[in-house]
């Protein structure tokens, strides 16, 4: 039996096969227990990735504002110890230094626009959000989340619903107690 | 402070509050792989407990809600953990399990992180015994009387049809909990968009479906929809039965542009004082925005029906629709299972159909 190759089972977690391919990998998967577990723990990594977007935003402009200075400072405090003025015996821009100084700058300018890059943002929330996520429910407002988890209970067996007054409800049986467990968790 | 980044001491980063006179005691609790890390300018706590209660009331304990605050997180950081369906004698023990992740920022004052306190209680003669700060004793009673309409559904099949009988009747509810559609939905409030962010919006009106005997039923409603967003529903209604009625919540049912139904949300009254006498209306509404998704693509909303799924009159009894009119209005295969039903099936599939009979001979 040939086996799809890792990068078609990354792809078909993601959903991007052309038809055919999909079809082929399915039929595959629905028979191979090792490749089902492969397309498993990719589409497991796509959820880790999705909650990682959920990450509160990061001040990146401060942080390259910050790191711009540290690098100011580290070249002050080098002109500080520096003990006599060495004379150069030819260009500063020339031999290996140009090519450290023009691979620096160029570093820097790739820095910045990765950490200023125009990510497509989302309508901006200000507010406290309810949510599910891929293992519990969750009040969130800024940086400060609080998050009830359902450990050990498998998504699909937990069943989520929503109060309009912002408040959400996850209910699932304990796998350890058998008992139905019901967690809330309200915006106010 | 707390010593961070490292397992919880239990007796400062916990505390756990019961009433002296609770009919329900604190046995003990353990941590396991509790703890609190340091991130950058944040504190993350892991918080992995389980803890034992006792019922030391005279009478079978069938619910219990636990309110877990968690100490400066926005808008309250409030959640419950609430365990219906139970069958504790009086003197026995029973285990309830606690995990949460609390991140919040590190300039926290002393104290403990999280505070556990008892909300509320319900036995088996519907007494309660609680603060009921998070409206415990109507959702304990409601989960009750949900849970005495489906043991008795199952018990009616069990002696019509026999064992085969009730074991069709829950393969039929392992196979609607299996297939039921769920929605992911996210509840905002207070929420502010830029004018050229929002989508455009439009309102549109509910249609209701009514149960023959509701004492309230339905009259009108609307809410603002744009696209897979859903903001402000309001909904009227008016008591046609004779007592007065003092919490009324509608569930909010949305169809995707294939038919596909999805139960959106619930309503419940905004006024926690409502007071509706016989013959009166009132309106429900809510100021939130409600978007809706599945499988990470929003969802466009076609059409939107509401029913009212629980009333509580002034005496604290409680109505919720019979098997027979959530049967004729195909409302069984879209709604999920009362907890009660949720626990029987659960317990069908790990342990079989005898010990289901068994299980339902205990009441």
């Amino acid at each position: 039996m040939k086996h799809p190759t890792q990068a078609t089972l990354a792809l078909h977690a993601g959903g991007d096969l052309g038809p055919v391919a999909r079809w082929r990998t399915e039929r595959h998967i629905a028979r191979c227990e090792r490749c089902r577990e492969e397309f498993a723990a990719f589409a497991e990594m796509r959820d880790i990735a999705a909650d990682l977007g959920e990450i509160p935003e990061v001040p990146w402009s401060r942080l390259a504002a910050e790191m711009k200075a540290n690098i100011r400072l580290g070249l002050a405090a080098g002109e500080c110890v520096r003990t006599e003025e060495k004379p150069l015996r030819h260009s500063i821009f020339s031999g290996a230094r140009a090519l450290v100084a023009v691979a620096s700058v160029v570093a820097l300018v790739v820095t910045g626009v990765v950490l200023e890059r125009p990510n497509p943002v989302p309508p901006s929330i200000d507010g406290v959000v309810v949510q599910a996520t891929k293992d519990g429910i969750q009040v969130r407002q800024g940086v400060s989340t609080l998050r009830v988890l359902h450990t050990g209970v498998k998504d699909k067996d937990v069943m989520y619903s929503v109060g309009a007054q912002g408040s959400m409800r996850a209910r699932y049986v304990d796998p350890e107690t058998g008992n139905v467990t019901i967690t809330n968790v309200y915006a106010e | 402070m707390l010593a961070q980044d490292g397992p919880l001491d239990a007796r400062n980063a916990v505390k756990i509050n019961f009433p002296q006179e609770s009919p329900v005691k604190f046995v003990s609790a353990t941590m396991g792989a509790s703890r609190a890390t340091a991130r950058g300018a944040a504190l993350l706590l892991d918080l992995h407990m389980s803890i034992e209660l006792q019922n030391t009331g005279g009478s079978r304990l069938h619910g219990v809600v636990l309110r877990v605050v968690a100490q400066e997180v926005a808008a309250g950081g409030k959640a419950s953990v609430a365990v219906p369906s139970l069958n504790v004698g009086p003197g026995e023990t029973f285990p309830l399990r606690i995990d949460l992740q609390l991140m919040r920022p590190n300039q926290g004052a002393g104290g403990p992180l999280v505070t556990v306190d008892l909300d509320g209680v319900l036995f088996q003669d519907f007494s309660f015994f609680g603060p009921d700060l998070l409206n415990s004793k109507r959702l304990l009673t409601v989960w009750e009387t949900e849970a005495q309409r489906d043991r008795e559904h199952f018990k009616r099949m069990l002696a019509q049809s026999g064992p085969e009988g009730l074991r069709r009747e829950v393969l039929a509810s392992l196979a609607r909990q299996a297939e039921q559609p769920q929605l992911d939905v996210r509840v905002i409030r207070r929420r502010t968009v830029s004018a050229a962010a929002a989508p455009e919006k439009h309102v549109a009106e509910f249609a209701f479906l009514k149960f023959p005997g509701a004492p309230v039923e339905p009259v009108d409603g609307w809410a603002e929809i744009a696209g897979g967003e859903a903001r402000a529903p309001r909904i009227q209604v008016r008591n046609n039965s004779s007592q007065t009625v003092k919490y009324v919540e509608m569930a909010w049912l949305v169809s995707d542009p294939k038919g596909q139904q999805y139960v959106a949300a619930s309503v419940p009254a905004a006024d926690s004082d409502l007071y509706l006498p016989p013959g009166k209306t009132a309106q429900l509404l809510q100021d939130s925005e409600l978007r809706f998704s599945r499988s990470g693509e929003p969802i466009n909303i076609q059409k939107m029906t509401g029913f009212v799924s629980h009333v509580q009159f002034a005496d604290g009894k409680v109505w919720v629709p019979n098997r027979q009119s959530l049967e004729d209005t195909a409302l069984i295969k879209v709604l999920p299972p009362s907890p009660e039903e949720q626990r029987l099936s659960d317990l069908y599939r790990r342990k079989g159909l005898a010990a289901l009979v068994d299980e339902l001979k205990k009441y």
